[in-house]
Order: structure tokens, then C-alpha cells, then sequence
């Protein structure tokens, strides 16, 4: 019986090790976990600072040291504004140059319009928009600078096909042959878009018709996705101790049938001005 | 003496109060009931798996929720070297500032004449595969507007795979490069493999087809025609081997608009 007891005892003595050995874990992992988010959350803000420090370098004003003058006219409100009206010019006049066809967003007048050669072929009325901290407010003379190259996109993704290509096997003789089928002009496609563009930029092109529940989840699922995508990458880079990428971003929103024609318009390579 | 008999627990005491009583006693026995379930330690070690894992599942929702939403809020809250804009009148006596300005002010305008030079106010149409649509511009004002039919975007493939067509409408900036009027469609070889007939010699009178591109015809290059239909019901919709179709009338009107050497714009 006594032994029994003992026994008893001791199981019991190991199973209260066991516990407070698990709480003891628990408080490490999760102490673990809070500084972990804690590292990211400071080692991402990091970002914007060191992408605005590139473009500085990239795009700024050349001042020589001493010069106060220079340094104040690229501060001035008069000279910032026919800049701005530069910039703009200068990357729609080069993107002309070429018989390609190219997008220019107009932020300040809401249109996204396409253009071939200088001439405007489609308008798209911008509903809504949204542009990342350091193109709002970051450095004029940079913001501007940047903005008078055209961005040439480099990667896109989107809800629906570029090209909708049909594959058809050609019949072997004239009994086979079935006419084409008429395509179906009724199907609605929710289209979202995002176009990676040069200078790390991201061009996000949504469809503005949310009223419906299947065209708001469709918009919160390709967020969410590219959400989680951007927040994999940054992870990533700060578990290996280097400062996640920022991209800054701009944000439109257009009818749905205007994202369609934009995306399937603009060529693979394709270029974008910006008029902020 | 007789003993009184108690009334049966199960039995009303009264006619008056029966459902109360009764429902009284259920509720007792339920009481009772769940007072032993959760002295059951099955019950208890269950409910506590079930807080394990809801909270664990509400944590990582949380941790989620902070490196997707959270930390982009973060970084867009962040200040950045900011602009200070000034408006200052000593400096607009400054030269430096002035030379500046002016030539900044220069180079506006040569951009802005070169960029309005590329508006041609000739006459131009402009086509928009994506919803199959034309507009016709005559000095930059639009006069007139309606559908066409644009490529289907098919590959076409032999059997055998060793060829294969994408019929589909070509994009950007393209002239006029010749007229026809009442045009003859030479049938290329993918009209024959897409019907499945054999591919006759190339002047075979078989490939020549009269009355199907409607009356009038313009080349914009590499063998792209815009001409007139018979199939008019699919007009709007993306049914051509690349072509751009348009009905009768407006055929007619952009054949008499356009020259050759007019602009036609595909997007």
C-alpha cells in the first residue's frame, strides 16, 4: 500500500515538473514571438528612411556645399510647380517618342488615360486613390525628379488572362469541323491589377465596383494574397537581418471595365507617367 | 391509523400547480446531469484542448493581423524628409533664382509645343479590341462611334501540332497603307486547315472568295484589313481571324474618311 502510495506521489511530482516546465515554454515562446514582431515591426519602418535615401541619391538636387541659394529655389513653391508640370511632360514626351502604347495617370485631374503616340485613345475616370507616405510627402524636388522618367513595368499581376487564348485542334477532315463557339459577353470578371514598375514602385489598379458581395470578396482575397506575398518577402529579409524592401506604392481605383482595357492595352514591358 | 401517503414526486401536488412543479424538477435533474459532466475529466480535458487550440487560432490571426496590416500602417505612418515649401520674394530678386525659373519655364514650353505636335489633326481611328468598339476623329472631334468585331484571341493547332495560327487583332499605331473597293479574300492556308479541307496550290481558284469583306477594304500591314462583313449579328464580340469587321455604313464612312497614310490606333 505504502509503496503504491510512493508511487502515486511520484507521478504526481513528475506531472507538476511537466506543467511548469510546459508554462515555463509557453512564456519563452511567446516572449520569443512578441520580440520577434517587435524586431519586424522596427526593422520595416526602416524602410521608407532608407528607400527615400536612395531616391535622394538617385534624384536629388545636386547642391554644392554652401550654395543656400540653390538649396531654398528647390524648396520654392513657383519653381516645385513648373517642375511638377515638367516632369510630367518629359515622361509623356519620351513615352510618345515610341509607337507604343502607354499609360498616363493623372492624380490631381483623376483620370487614367491611355495614350499611343500623344494621342489619348481611352479615359478612365479614378474614383479613388492612394499613395504611399514618402511619394505624398516625401521630398518635392525627389518626387518630381522621379517622376519625369517614365516607369516601365517589369511584372504584373492580375485576376484575369492578359491574352484569353482559346486552343483549338484544327479538324482532320471536313466532318469533324464544328464552327466557333460565340463567346459569352454576359460573364462578369472582377479584375484587379498590379503592376510592378522600375524605381521598385507598385502600381495597384482596382476595380471600383464593390456593391456586390462576390466583387468585394474578389478585391479583399487579391489584397489579402498580395498582403501575405509582400509580408513573406519582408520576413523573410528580417530573419536574415536585412531591412525588408519598401515599395512605394500608388493606388487607383477605376471602373472595372477600365482595368480590363488598361491591362490587356498595355504591352508586357509596357510604360506609365505620373502626375501627382 | 392509517399512515397519510406522501404524494408521488412525479405526481402534481395540486391541479393548480403541475407544470411548475414539473418543470421544476427537470430542471433539478438537468442541473444534475451537467454538474457531473463537468466533473468528468474527459469533458474537462476536452473544453481545455478546445481553448488550447481557439487560442492559439485567435493568436495567430493577431500575429497575422499585425505583420499585414499593422506593420504597412506602420511604415506608412513613419515622417519622411519632408519638403519645406517656401515662397520667399527676397529670393525671387535672387539671379540665380530667376535664370532658374526661366529656364525651367523654356523647357516647358519646347516640351509642351512638341508634345501637342504629336496630336495629329488629321483624321484617325481608333480601335478598342478589349469592348470591340471604333471611334472615328476628324480634327480631333469625334464624329463618329460604334461596334466592330476584333480577334478571338483562338490558337489554332494541327493535329499533328507542327503548325499553329493566333488570330488575333495586332496593337499600337499603324497607317493606311492601301483601299480596295468591293475587296476579294484570298483564303489563307489556316482557313482551309480550320475547316479541315486540304490546302490547295497558292492561285488555286478555291482560296479566292467574293462578297465577304462587303464592299470596301483597308490594309494597315502584315495582311491586317479592315473591311465590311456578312456576319453582322457578331458585331461587338471578338470573332476574327484578326481582322477588324465593321458594319456597311460605318464601313463607308471610315473608307471615305481616311486616306492613305491616315492613322489607325489598336489598343
Amino acid at each position: 500500500m505504502s509503496d503504491q502510495r510512493f508511487i502515486f506521489s511520484d507521478v504526481m511530482g513528475s506531472d507538476s515538473i511537466y506543467k511548469k516546465n510546459g508554462r515555463v515554454a509557453f512564456y519563452v515562446t511567446t516572449g520569443l514571438i512578441l520580440a520577434f514582431l517587435i524586431y519586424y515591426a522596427v526593422i520595416s519602418t526602416l524602410g521608407p528612411s532608407r528607400k527615400m535615401a536612395e531616391l535622394i541619391s538617385e534624384f536629388g538636387p545636386k547642391v554644392e556645399e554652401g550654395q543656400k541659394t540653390g538649396e531654398r529655389i528647390y524648396a520654392d513653391s513657383a519653381y516645385l510647380s513648373l517642375l511638377k508640370e515638367k516632369s510630367w511632360l518629359q515622361a509623356k514626351t519620351l513615352m510618345a517618342q515610341t509607337d507604343s502604347i502607354y499609360l498616363a495617370i493623372n492624380l490631381a485631374d483623376s483620370t487614367a488615360e491611355i495614350e499611343i503616340s500623344g494621342v489619348i485613345v481611352h479615359s478612365a475616370k479614378i474614383s479613388n486613390y492612394r499613395i504611399s507616405n514618402i511619394l505624398q510627402n516625401g521630398d518635392r524636388n525627389v518626387i518630381y525628379s522621379l517622376f519625369s522618367q517614365p516607369l516601365t513595368i517589369q511584372n504584373d499581376v492580375a485576376t484575369i488572362k492578359k491574352e484569353p487564348v482559346m486552343i483549338k485542334i484544327a479538324p482532320k477532315d471536313t466532318s469533324e469541323f464544328q464552327p466557333d463557339v460565340i463567346p459569352d459577353t454576359s460573364l462578369v470578371e472582377h479584375v484587379n491589377l498590379i503592376l510592378e514598375v522600375s524605381q521598385g514602385l507598385r502600381i495597384y489598379i482596382y476595380q471600383e465596383e464593390s456593391d456586390k458581395p462576390a466583387g468585394k470578396g474578389s478585391t479583399f482575397r487579391f489584397d489579402l494574397y498580395d498582403r501575405l506575398y509582400y509580408a513573406w518577402n519582408a520576413l523573410r529579409s528580417a530573419v536574415l537581418f536585412r531591412v525588408p524592401e519598401y515599395q512605394p506604392y500608388i493606388k487607383i481605383k477605376i471602373p472595372r471595365e477600365d482595368v480590363k482595357i488598361i491591362y490587356r492595352a498595355l504591352p508586357r514591358n509596357g510604360q506609365i507617367a505620373v502626375y501627382s | 391509523m392509517e399512515e397519510e401517503k406522501l404524494p408521488d414526486i412525479e405526481q402534481p401536488l395540486s391541479d393548480e400547480i403541475p407544470q411548475f412543479r414539473g418543470i421544476i424538477v427537470i430542471l433539478a435533474e438537468r442541473l444534475r446531469k451537467l454538474r457531473n459532466v463537468l466533473h468528468n475529466d474527459k469533458f474537462i480535458r476536452s473544453l481545455k484542448i478546445i481553448s488550447i487550440i481557439l487560442s492559439a487560432a485567435i493568436s495567430a490571426l493577431a500575429i497575422l493581423a499585425f505583420v499585414i496590416y499593422f506593420v504597412p500602417f506602420l511604415k506608412e505612418s513613419i515622417p519622411v524628409h519632408e519638403t519645406v515649401v517656401t515662397a520667399d520674394h527676397e529670393l525671387m530678386k535672387d539671379p540665380l533664382y530667376r535664370k532658374e525659373i526661366s529656364n525651367t519655364n523654356r523647357d516647358l514650353q519646347r516640351l509642351n509645343r512638341k508634345y501637342t505636335n504629336y496630336t495629329s489633326g488629321q483624321s484617325y481611328v481608333v480601335i478598342n479590341t478589349t469592348e470591340n468598339r471604333f471611334f472615328l476623329y476628324r480634327n480631333k472631334q469625334l464624329v463618329r462611334e460604334g461596334f466592330c468585331s476584333s480577334g478571338s484571341y483562338t490558337m489554332l493547332k494541327t493535329a499533328e501540332g507542327d503548325k499553329k495560327w493566333i488570330f488575333k487583332t495586332p496593337k499600337g499605331k499603324y497607317r493606311i497603307q492601301g483601299k480596295t473597293t468591293h475587296p476579294v479574300w484570298r483564303r489563307p492556308d489556316w482557313a482551309f486547315v480550320e475547316e479541315g479541307l486540304p490546302i490547295p496550290s497558292s492561285n488555286d481558284p478555291s482560296r479566292y472568295e467574293y462578297g465577304v469583306l462587303g464592299d470596301y477594304a483597308m490594309a494597315i500591314g502584315d495582311g491586317y484589313l479592315i473591311h465590311g462583313t456578312i456576319y453582322k449579328r457578331f458585331l461587338g464580340m471578338p470573332v476574327t481571324h484578326g481582322c477588324v469587321r465593321l458594319n456597311d455604313e460605318d464601313l463607308e464612312v471610315i473608307f471615305n474618311t481616311l486616306s492613305v497614310g491616315s492613322k489607325v490606333y489598336i489598343f
